[in-house]
Parts: structure tokens; C-alpha cells; sequence
């Protein structure tokens, strides 16, 4: 495994931190299949279950990023295959706007990804994963927390967060 | 069906496990499919499908202590159907011939000289490489050559030994300066600076030779400046595009027939001369499997009027290889001598079970190999063997 | 209840399973409870082999008595595997059941990564998230939702029938919808099957009779559900019944008519035969058909063409029964459940060129030889080939379109079977000689490979390896016959066997239509096409759509026994809820809070179940309860943050986010 080898010098490689937000009827069960099929993979990842990828609040994103996240994932159902409808059509919508939010507060939109992983791609969860950790790794620490209080005040601030909001 | 040649460069039958080509070599289901269809399984000690079983148990050596991997000749048909989609042809195959040839005490003389040759004198032929560009001489279209005018060009025609050299090959060069010229294609070749890409065979015995023709060959095309190469040459196509790459190579390179498919109907608008014929057309293993150009070739006869095509029971994806490939050009007098029956005396039986005038080719290697198994089959005054090209080029009036 | 007091005593009860080794040899078990231990409001923090056994439950139950825990959090399998046991577990003891969390450490965590030392972190980030959030649960009613009583079935074939009658015997009314003009599916065109060779037609048809005639079942064939809506217990449903140009009531199956056709010998493909026969533009399928009504198939049909015809049957018809005019008509029902069987579709071989279907006329599908084997079929029962001769040799081929990268990856399971009970019943009928060529042979299941040894001792031929070439032999006087070419692996030769008939044992997947028909059900599938069940052990005939079952090939490939045991499962599972009488759903619904509502009317056009409306009198937003189906976009999309997600809070997500990231472990840890 990648994770947490030394690297030489007896210190720990830097490894990120990806949230990442599931919806709960194909990607959550995706990540579900992926375990009773014993696949691998990069264990940096922490799964929060959504009923759907629509549910996704681009303050969730953005409270990641500043509690600390490396790097945030959303998976959602293929476009057609919301068990809701749509629900992940809405989140596409306002995932174009976050990342140029991000963007604007310089944290590299590549640390944000938006995944459709249909509750029968195990397989992809794994390509997925590990791209993501991936590419996280090779862009290194975000580390908000540090200037949490300040993004915070500018967030709430920012005019394209309502504008998300209302989509 | 292509391997992640970024992956397997620099792989060996020691490390290849680790790459995504052995963990599917590791699902082969030993079914055989990729014996039955080779054409020279019947003579081979370790065909395909053992070669893998031996490779799992750590016995690959004793393969390559056979001649199995000499009679391979790189048709890529056990690839094309294995249904574990192993690119057989593409990557295993190929280390075993490499330690296969590094062990026999002797190459077979004509392959061996062919080797020789290509390193000398950059054509397996072992023609004097100032020569390479005579056939110009003889064309009555004009064909720029970039050493005498090395400004900018769109087409850089790749044209490579056998229709450098070889009489009947010279005849294809013409049709394709032919065609060119007509279509207002801006083009022109290297002259004598060009030397063999390395039929991708060849690329497969010899890692040091296949070296030093790259070397040369991005060195040379480095000098100047064109947007993508042409050439008629499957094999060249494939040392292109699966060999130059791993080496920094970047320019898009085309087999003269999918690249004349853009231009199809001004073409069609130019071929008013009726060409009255019957007319079976031989896949060519790495245009046709490799490459996946079935359609191109037909739709380009197709538009030749007066031309009835008709299919061999072999066709397509399951063409039966001319022989030529994988070094095969050269070890005729080999696989004699292990009374094997040639490819092209046995494919030239199915081309004249059709009744065919014309079997209509796309690759160089097919015109001589073809044309003396119609002469060892005595038809040779039935049927006659011609390039697409060259057709096309009839069928334009002047 | 008890022990539900407010944020300041909240006492949190904290678990972990082993789940024997799956989780604890990856997971340092030890090690999580020790730090869950120690974070704010944990009260107990315990570790056990198997949380979800009795004992396990009961450890739960007697804390919450005991140490008056009023929060529960569980880090083991899947929430879809175990939530429901241990929110039952926790309502036992007199919580509210949604004080209960869930941590996914087994599927999520231990099975998909091998170093423990990150596994471990993970499972603590997630169990602080847990813990976080579970602070936040709010006391929650289930909704429940009643079921009504019909149920609808999809597809007649073997599946179909079984789960409608078993339905039909329990008193249920069933609507069970056919495609084609007639029930039967695919065992319809069979003569024998494997591994009894017991007659198809003789088990099958009393069954489809029993459909036509029984009480509670409508039978609407050669139709087709155009349009689900609603969800468990409710769903109202569109069928599209396509015109026979027959009035069903009056036709009184004499066949009388196609006999009387202008056309005096059938001239039109015949598609219950797959084209080896030919039927007349007014047909029946096959002569067991039911309903026994033909069918005018206005493609061939001359009075639809030109409108000039003699009607030689309408002339003859008795009852009057033929009807130009007839339209399609569409139908409007209402089930509580629905069972998906609507089977498989053959592999088309055409596909793999190299085997030379479609080319060569003697190369079958063994669908095709199903046919010529039936004795009702396009022969009678007669092995003979296209050219009317009798083959002397066959070769039949395994894995046909199975195994295989380029086509379909899975096995069909059942090929190798009705491969050597068709092996069996060529010999019979002909006595050629039969070679078998396959990769494996895959006999499981219940006297299955007894079978296979029987069929070897008759003396049918079994070559492994797989069929590399099929060409036409055209050695000195040969006649017509086609060469198999295939390396024998066993013996280590490659073998050319000259034989008059091939038969390829095309393999079983999904019908061409399965993504459009998931669409419309709402269920999911795999991308190769078959419906997804919602447990491959457990819930092997739900989908993840409540309401909604799997019988059948529709699922995967599988035999007809299967198929049948499926069905039957189908129908308890539908019976179960039917019986209940309702349903109890998950109240992740949304809520709007009033006083911080703007009025702004975006969350309106964003709901997929116009569950949302606007109070012109109080100038807010309010959702219909019943109508939300809790995706929570709505509340995602709130300028105000003031829609509320049951289940899915704003404050119960951050809490998480917060959980899952928080840093100082490691300061504390390591
Ligand atoms: C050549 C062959 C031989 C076999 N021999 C045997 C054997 O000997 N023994 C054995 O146990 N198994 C055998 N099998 C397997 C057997 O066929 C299946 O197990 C069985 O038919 C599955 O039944 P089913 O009802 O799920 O599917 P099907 O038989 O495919 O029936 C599905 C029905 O649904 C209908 N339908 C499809 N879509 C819709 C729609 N959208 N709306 C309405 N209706 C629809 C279809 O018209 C069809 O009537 C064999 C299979 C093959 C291919
Ligand atoms: S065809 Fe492929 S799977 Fe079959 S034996 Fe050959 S390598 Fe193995
Ligand atoms: S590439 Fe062709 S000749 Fe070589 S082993 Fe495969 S099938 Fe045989
Ligand atoms: S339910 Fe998966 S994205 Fe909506």
C-alpha cells in the first residue's frame, strides 16, 4: 500500500485528507460492492453518506476546505439514473459555479471532483479514489484551517455564494 | 486492443507482472483460441496459450529455448480473438522472440542478412542507400524531396524499402505521387535521407538495431518541419505508432488509406476510368486486426467504378496473414526447411476460390509475397496482384 | 420514552464489532474504543465479536437501561446490511430509534484496504463523525405508507407465471403485462429440459392455462407498461395494449381464419420460430399459445396495405370477431408492488464473425435448434438441415458471446447444460456423431453433473478448447461441409473436424431494452444491464426501489429451477408488505421552518415530486410531506438555510465534516 510508508528517513509521507460526499443509492452502494469485492484502495478517503448527490450543500464543500480537507469528492448517479430524477443534475449545475468559487479563493479546482459512479462501477470507485489521491498528493497540503476564521468571514461574504444558492 | 505502451516500455517477462498487461496475462483461461487460430500453431513446440502456462509455472525459459516464437509472424490474430483481451502479439510474444533469437547459436541465414542490412545500409535489401530515392525519376508527377527543399511541409510520405526499392513497389510510389498530386496534397518525402522504420518485426529481434533506426529516423524528421506522416507501409505505420512513440515520438502518422478516406469524395469525382474487374481484397494483419481498418480499404474499391468486390471465406478480423510479417519475409527458406507450408500459397488458394481478376492489397510485403504464390499455384496469368493505390490511380484518367 | 433529555445530558453509548476477523484483523478494535473512550459525552465505549447477534444486542439494550445512555453509535458492516437491527435493538430498550448512527468499517474501511495502521485512522474519523453527529439526532416517527392489495407483473414468461399464480392462489388480484402475443417466454419454445429432460410443454402449459383461467389474475398481452408513477403502495401504472385486430371477446381460438387467408402457405418471417417457418400475416405463435387468439400483423397483412383484400377471413369468422379497427388502447391501473421478470435475450452471434453465423446456412443458434427439436416446431421434431438433409456430424460450441472480453464477460450458466441436453437429443434423433467444444464444463446445481456423466457415457464427443475458426471445407470431394478448428488444450493438438451442422450455445443477457425499462421502474442495474438486486445474499429478489422485486433471467442468468424458487420468493416478498398492510419508510423528508422562509420560491421548481408549494396567504414555502421523497435538494438549494432534512440535518453533516476532519488526534496520538 501507498499509505503512511516511510519515506527513508523514518518520517511519515504527507498523506491528504478527501472528503467526500456519497449519495446513497449508487455511489454509497458502489463503495459498498467495492468492500464485499475486497478491492483496494487508498485509504485517505472519508465517506459521508447523502440521500443524494442533489443534496450536496456548496457549504459542505466549503466547510471541508476549511476544516481541512485535502481534497473533496462528490459521486453521485449517472445522469439519467437519480433515483430522485435530477437531483444530480443540480448538483453538476452547482458544481461548476463551486469550482470557480474555489477557485476565487485559490484553492486549485482539482481538489474538487465530481464523480458519476453507478451502484454497479466497484471498480470505479477505486480508479477514482486513487486518481484523486493521486493528484491531491501531487498538488500537497491545502491547510485552511490555519486561515479558517478569515475564509469563513469571506465565504459568508462572497457574492457567488448566494448566487449558488439560488441557483 | 492497444496496450499502454507508456507501461510496457522497458518491461520484461521479470517485471511484466507488475503492469496491468501481466495481471491480464494472469487471467488467461487456457482456452486455446489463440492456437487454434494462429497460422502456425500446428508447428509451433509452444504455441500462445503454453507459452503463458509455462510463463506462470516459471518455465518461460525452456520456450525460448525452442524455435516456437521464430514461426511467429506477428498477424496479431491469437490477439484479436483472445476473449481475455491479452495483447499477445503486442507484448509477450514479442519478449519471448527477443530471448529466443538472443539464444539460438544461428540466425537463419536470410534472416540474418536481412538484420545485417537494415543496420548497414538502412533496407533489408542491402541496396545502397543513395539509390533510395531513384524511382522519382521515373514518376511523371513531381515529388518534392525535403534534403534538396527542406521548407515546411503539411505530408511527409514515409515511403519506405520494399516500394523504394523493389520494381513493383516503385509502381505503388508512382499511383501515390499519382494521387497526391491530384488531390493538390501538399507533400514530400526525405529522399535518401529516409531509412527503414524497422518492419515492426524486425523492432522485436533486435532491441540494439531497432535502436539505431529510431534514432536515425527522429533525428532526420527532426530537421524538418511537417504536420503529420503519411506512409503506405503497415508495418512502418505500426513501428510509428507503437515503437516511436515509447521513444519521444509525437506526430500523428497514417496509412495512406484511412488518410485518403477524408478526401473520398473529390476522389470518387476523379475516378471516371470503369476498371471491369472482380476483385478480392487481402486484409493486411496490421492495417486490418492491429489497426481495425477493415471498411476504409473496401469503401475505397468500392468507389472504383466497374469494380465488383467479393470476399474470401477469411476476411476481416479473421484474415489469414500473408507470412511476411514478424521477420516471416525473411525466413521462407526456414520454415521450408521445417516443411511448413507457406501462408501465401495457402491464402492465394482462397483468393482464387473467389474467381477474382484482381486481389487487391494494402501493404508492400503482399505484392511479391502474393504474386510468386500465384506463380508456384500457376495462375499467374489469371490473376494479378495490385495495391489499392495502384488501382485507384487507373481508375484516374491523366 | 426515557432517558431523551436535552443537549446538556446527552450519554453516548459507543460500539464496535469485530465481525469475527473481517473487521478487527485490519481494524486495531482496541484502539478505537480506547478513543472513543475518551471524547465528550461517551459514557460507555465497548467492543464485541459480533455486534448484530443476540448477544450483541442485548449488550446495547441492557446499557441503555443501565447507564441511561439516550444516543447509540455502532461502527461495523454497512448501514444496509445492519442499521435496521440495531435501531431495532435500541427502540427495544426505549430510545427513540433515530438516536441511533451507524459506522460503515467493514465495507467502507476494513475490506478495502490492507495497511492497519490507516485503517485505523479512518475508523476513528469516522467514529468521531458518528459520535459528532449523533448528538444532533432528533426523535423521529416512522411514516408509514398503506399497501395497495394489486400487484402488477412484467413479463410472462416461466418467472412471470410462477410469481402471478403464486400471487393469484394467495387471493391477490395480479395484473400480470406480456409483451408478446402469447405467455411462455422463452421455456415456450423448448422440447426437453435439462437435467430430467422432462417435456417443457407438458410442465409449462397447464401453468399458462392456469394464468388464462384463474380469477385473479387480468391477462393483458401483446402489451406494454409505457409509464410508472408513484412509489410503494401506491404506484398507478400506463399500459399500452397494442390491437391484435381481434375482438378478444368474441374469438373463439378456432383458427378458422388462417386457414382462410389469401395467402395460401405462410410467407412472412416467423418469429416464434426465428424465421425457420413461415407464418401468414394472420397467425398464432405456436398451437399451446394462451390466450389462443390470433394475432393480424398489419406490416404483412394486404387489407392494411393496399385495403383491397378479398377478407377471406373476415368471411369466415364465425362470431365476427375481426376487427380493422381496432386501436391500441392504454390502460390505467393501480398496484401496491411490482415484479419485474421480464427475462433475457439471446446473444447474437453475429457479433463474433469467425464463427460464420449468418454466412454459412448450416451454422444454428441453439435457440434455432431448440425449434427444429420441438415437435411442434418449424420440422416437426426433425433434425434436418437448411437443404432438408440430415447432418451426420455436429459440432456444438460453448460460450458462445460468454467468457469473452470482447462481448460478454460473465458466464450464462446455463449453457453448458442445454449444450449436452441438446448434444443428447441431436443423438437421439440422428445419431451423428456430436463433439462438444468447450473451455469448461459448469455443471452445478442439483443432479446437474450427474447429468453430464450420463451424457458421456452415450458417447458424445467433449473437446476442450475453444473454437478458434469455422470454415467451409473445401479439401478434394468434399460437399458442403464446414471445418471447426480449435485447439484440443488437453491433448495439445489443433484439430480440424470436418461436420455438417454447428450449433453455437449463445449466451444469456440483458434484453435490449433493460436500461430504458429501469428508467421507468426506478430501479437500478449493472452496465452490462441486469437488474441489481438490493443484497446479493440477503435481498436477493428486492431491488432498491421499495415495492419493487426481481424474478428471473432479468436478474442474471439462471436455469429454469432457479427461476421458479426466484419467482416464488418474489411473490412472498410482495405478499409480506401486502399483508402487512403498510409500509414503514425511512422520515428523511424535508420541512421548511416557517419563520426563517423568504419567500424566494427557489426551492419550488427544484422539487422532482412537486411536493412543494407556496402559501400565497403567509408568503412561504411549505412541503407536502406525503409527496417528498427526501432527496434533500431543496434543502441544499435554500438561499435561508431553512428547509430541514430529517436525518440529513445541516447541523448533523457539519458535525460530521468536523468529525471526519478534526487534526488534533494526531497531535494527542502519535
Ligand atoms: C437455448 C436455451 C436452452 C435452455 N434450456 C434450458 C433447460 O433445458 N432447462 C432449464 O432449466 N433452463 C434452460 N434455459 C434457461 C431458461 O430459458 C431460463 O431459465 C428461463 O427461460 C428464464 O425465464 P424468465 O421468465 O426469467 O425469462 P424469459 O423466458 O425470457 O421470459 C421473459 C418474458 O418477459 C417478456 N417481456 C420482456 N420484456 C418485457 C416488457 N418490457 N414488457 C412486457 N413483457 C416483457 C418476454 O416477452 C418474455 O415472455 C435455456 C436457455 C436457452 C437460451
Ligand atoms: S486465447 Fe487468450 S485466454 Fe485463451 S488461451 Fe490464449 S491467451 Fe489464454
Ligand atoms: S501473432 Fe499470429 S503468428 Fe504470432 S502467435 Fe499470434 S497468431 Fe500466431
Ligand atoms: S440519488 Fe444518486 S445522485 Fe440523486
Amino acid at each position: 500500500m501507498m499509505e503512511n510508508k516511510s519515506n527513508g528517513n523514518g518520517q511519515k509521507e504527507w498523506q491528504p485528507k478527501i472528503v467526500a460526499f456519497f449519495c446513497n443509492w449508487c455511489t454509497y452502494t458502489a463503495a459498498d460492492s467495492a468492500g464485499v469485492s475486497r478491492i483496494k484502495y487508498a485509504p485517505n478517503i472519508r465517506i459521508i453518506r447523502v440521500m443524494c448527490s442533489g443534496r450536496v450543500d456548496p457549504q459542505f464543500i466549503l466547510d471541508s476546505f476549511a476544516k481541512g480537507a485535502d481534497g473533496v469528492l462528490i459521486g453521485g448517479c449517472h445522469p439519467g439514473d437519480c433515483h430522485y430524477q435530477e437531483g444530480n443534475y443540480k448538483c453538476l449545475r452547482r458544481f461548476r459555479l463551486l469550482q470557480r468559487v474555489i477557485n476565487s479563493f485559490g484553492i486549485e479546482p482539482e481538489r474538487l471532483r465530481l464523480e458519476w459512479i453507478s451502484a454497479s462501477e466497484a471498480d470505479r470507485v477505486r480508479v477514482v479514489v486513487n486518481e484523486m489521491v493521486n493528484q491531491v498528493k501531487a498538488l500537497g497540503p491545502l491547510a485552511l484551517p490555519q486561515k479558517y476564521e478569515e475564509l469563513k468571514k469571506e465565504i459568508e461574504h462572497h457574492p457567488v455564494t448566494s448566487e449558488i444558492k439560488e441557483e | 486492443m492497444i496496450a499502454d505502451l507508456e507501461e510496457i516500455k522497458g518491461v520484461t517477462l521479470e517485471t511484466i507482472y507488475e503492469t496491468s498487461e501481466g495481471k491480464l496475462i494472469l487471467t488467461c483461461i487456457q482456452c486455446g483460441t489463440c492456437v487454434g487460430t494462429c497460422p502456425h500453431g500446428e508447428y509451433m513446440k509452444y504455441p500462445p496459450r503454453r507459452i503463458i502456462e509455462m510463463l506462470l509455472h516459471g518455465l518461460a525459459d525452456k520456450v525460448s529455448d525452442t524455435d516456437s516464437m521464430l514461426k511467429c509472424v506477428n498477424c496479431y490474430a491469437c490477439m484479436a480473438k483472445c476473449p481475455r483481451g491479452i495483447h499477445l502479439t503486442e507484448v509477450l510474444l514479442q519478449l519471448i522472440k527477443e530471448q529466443t533469437i538472443l539464444k539460438l547459436p544461428t540466425l537463419p541465414a536470410e534472416l540474418q542478412k536481412a538484420l545485417e542490412n537494415s543496420y548497414r545500409y538502412g533496407n533489408p535489401m542491402g541496396e545502397s542507400g543513395r539509390k533510395r530515392a531513384n524511382w522519382v525519376a521515373t514518376s511523371k508527377y513531381p515529388v518534392r524531396i525535403l534534403s534538396q527543399n527542406p521548407g515546411p511541409v503539411d505530408v511527409l510520405w514515409f515511403v519506405e524499402s520494399y516500394p523504394a526499392y523493389y520494381p513493383r513497389g516503385q509502381d505503388t510510389c508512382r499511383a501515390i505521387a499519382k494521387i497526391f498530386n491530384r488531390l493538390e496534397i501538399d507533400f514530400a518525402i526525405l529522399g535518401n535521407e529516409e531509412r527503414s522504420a524497422g518492419e515492426c518485426g524486425l523492432l522485436a529481434w533486435e532491441t540494439g538495431l531497432a535502436e539505431a533506426l529510431i534514432d536515425y529516423n527522429i533525428s532526420i524528421l527532426g530537421k524538418y518541419t511537417f504536420n503529420k506522416i503519411v506512409t503506405s507501409d503497415p508495418h512502418a505505420l505500426d513501428a510509428f505508432n507503437y515503437r516511436y512513440r515509447m521513444y519521444g515520438f509525437k506526430k500523428p502518422v497514417y496509412h495512406i488509406i484511412p488518410f485518403l478516406m477524408p478526401y473520398y469524395d473529390k476522389l470518387k469525382s476523379m475516378l471516371t476510368r470503369p476498371l471491369n474487374y472482380s476483385v478480392t481484397y487481402h486484409d493486411s494483419c496490421c492495417l486490418g486486426r492491429h489497426n481495425g481498418f477493415f471498411d476504409e480499404p473496401r469503401a475505397l474499391l468500392n468507389a472504383i467504378p466497374g469494380i465488383k468486390l467479393v470476399e474470401m471465406f477469411h476476411h476481416r478480423i479473421n484474415s489469414i496473414c500473408c507470412g511476411g510479417g514478424g521477420g516471416g519475409m525473411w525466413l521462407d527458406t526456414y520454415f521450408k526447411s521445417q516443411n511448413m507450408e507457406r501462408l501465401s500459397d495457402i491464402r492465394i488458394r482462397e483468393a482464387i476460390a473467389t474467381g477474382a481478376d484482381i486481389l487487391a492489397v494494402g501493404c508492400p510485403y503482399e505484392i511479391p509475397r502474393f504474386e510468386d504464390a500465384l506463380k508456384v499455384a500457376g495462375y499467374e496469368n489469371k490473376m494479378v496482384v495490385k495495391d489499392i493505390v495502384e488501382l485507384l490511380s487507373e481508375s484516374m484518367e491523366d | 420514552m426515557t432517558n431523551q433529555g436535552n443537549n446538556k445530558d446527552i450519554r453516548i453509548g459507543f460500539y464496535i464489532c469485530h465481525c469475527g476477523t473481517n473487521i478487527a484483523s485490519t481494524v486495531d478494535v482496541q484502539k478505537v474504543v480506547e478513543f472513543a473512550s475518551k471524547l465528550p459525552k461517551v459514557v460507555v465505549s465497548r467492543d464485541y465479536k459480533y455486534m448484530c447477534s443476540d448477544p450483541g444486542q442485548e449488550l446495547i439494550q441492557k446499557d441503555i437501561k443501565e447507564l441511561g445512555l439516550n444516543r447509540i453509535v455502532v461502527a461495523a458492516c454497512s448501514p444496509f446490511l445492519h442499521e435496521k437491527t440495531f435501531r431495532n435493538a435500541s427502540s427495544q430498550a426505549g430510545l427513540n430509534q433515530f438516536y441511533f448512527q451507524m459506522v460503515n468499517t467493514r465495507e467502507q474501511n476494513s475490506w478495502v484496504h490492507l495497511d492497519p495502521y490507516a485503517s485505523t485512522e479512518k475508523a476513528i474519523d469516522l467514529v468521531r463523525a458518528a459520535i459528532y453527529r449523533v448528538v444532533y439526532h432528533k426523535p423521529l416517527e416512522q411514516k408509514r405508507v398503506p399497501i395497495h392489495p394489486d400487484v402488477l407483473v412484467v413479463g410472462g414468461g416461466i418467472a412471470g407465471i410462477h410469481a402471478a399464480l403464486t400471487l393469484a392462489n394467495a387471493g391477490k388480484k395480479v395484473y400480470l403485462v406480456e409483451r408478446e402475443p402469447s405467455i411462455g417466454g422463452h421455456m415456450a419454445m423448448f422440447d426437453k429440459t435439462f437435467p430430467t429432460l422432462d417435456c417443457a410443454a407438458c410442465i409449462l402449459t397447464p401453468k399458462m392455462t392456469a394464468v388464462k383461467n384463474h380469477p385473479n389474475i387480468t391477462l393483458w398481452t401483446y402489451s406494454e407498461v409505457i409509464g410508472v408513477d408513484g412509489y410503494v403502495g401506491n404506484f398507478k401504472v400506463k399500459v399500452r395494449r397494442k390491437p391484435r385486430y381481434i375482438n378478444e371477446d368474441l374469438c373463439i381460438g378456432c383458427l378458422d381464419c388462417i386457414e382462410a387467408c389469401v395467402y395460401k402457405e405462410g410467407r412472412f418471417y416467423d418469429e416464434f420460430n426465428l424465421g425457420l417457418s413461415k407464418r401468414k400475416p394472420v397467425y398464432i405463435p405456436f398451437p399451446q399459445a394462451v390466450p389462443l387468439l390470433v394475432v393480424i400483423d398489419p406490416e404483412t397483412c394486404i387489407q392494411f396495405k393496399s385495403g383491397k383484400c378479398k377478407q377471406t377471413c373476415v368471411e369466415v369468422c364465425e362470431p365476427n370477431a375481426i376487427d380493422f379497427t381496432q386501436k391500441e388502447r392504454i390502460e390505467e391501473i393501480e398496484v401496491g408492488t411490482i415484479i419485474i421478470a421480464t427475462g433475457f435475450q439471446t446473444f447474437d452471434p453475429k457479433k463474433i464473425p469467425y464463427y460464420g453465423y449468418g454466412t454459412y446456412p448450416n451454422v444454428y443458434t441453439a435457440l434455432e435448434v431448440e425449434r427444429l427439436i420441438n415437435a411442434s416446431g418449424p420440422t416437426q421434431g426433425q433434425i434436418v438441415l437448411r437443404d432438408g438433409t440430415r447432418p451426420k456430424s455436429i459440432a456444438i460450441i460453448h460460450c458462445v458471446g460468454s467468457r469473452d472480453k470482447n462481448t460478454n464477460q460473465w458466464c450464462s450458466r446455463v449453457c453448458c447444460l442445454y449444450s449436452i441436453k441438446l448434444a443428447h437429443l441431436l443423438k437421439e434423433r440422428t445419431e451423428a456423431e456430436i463433439y462438444n467444444f468447450y473451455i469448461d464444463i459448469r455443471t452445478p446445481g442439483k443432479m446437474m453433473d450427474e447429468f453430464f456423466i450420463r451424457m458421456k457415457e452415450e458417447g458424445i464427443k467433449f473437446i476442450r478448447g475453444r473454437v478458434a475458426d469455422i470454415y467451409p471445407d473445401t479439401s478434394n470431394g468434399c460437399c458442403g461441409k464446414l471445418v471447426v478448428k480449435a485447439e484440443d488444450t488437453l491433448v495439445g493438438e489443433i484439430i480440424k473436424v470436418p461436420v455438417d451442422m454447428v450449433v453455437l450455445s449463445i449466451g444469456l443477457e440483458p434484453r435490449a431494452d433493460a436500461q430504458e425499462i429501469r428508467r421507468m421502474f426506478n430501479i437500478t442495474c449493472s452496465t452490462e444491464g441486469f437488474y441489481i438486486e438490493r443484497h446479493p445474499k440477503l435481498a436477493p429478489v428486492n431491488t432498491f426501489t421499495d415495492g419493487i422485486f426481481l424474478a428471473g433471467c432479468c436478474q442474471g442468468p439462471k436455469d429454469i429451477p432457479d427461476t421458479v424458487a426466484q419467482a416464488g420468493a418474489a411473490a412472498a416478498e410482495a405478499l409480506t408488505l401486502i399483508d402487512t398492510g403498510y409500509i414503514e419508510i425511512e422520515p428523511n423528508t424535508a420541512f421548511v421552518l416557517e419563520d426563517d422562509c423568504s419567500g424566494c420560491k427557489s426551492c419550488i421548481p427544484l422539487c422532482p415530486y412537486t411536493a412543494i408549494s407556496f402559501l400565497e396567504d403567509k408568503k412561504k414555502a411549505f412541503i407536502n410531506e406525503v409527496l417528498c421523497k427526501g432527496c434533500g435538494t431543496c434543502v441544499a438549494a435554500c438561499p435561508s438555510g431553512s428547509i430541514v432534512q430529517n436525518l440529513f440535518e445541516d447541523e448533523e453533516i457539519f458535525s460530521e465534516i468536523v468529525g471526519v476532519l478534526n487534526y488534533t488526534y494526531h497531535e494527542e496520538e502519535v
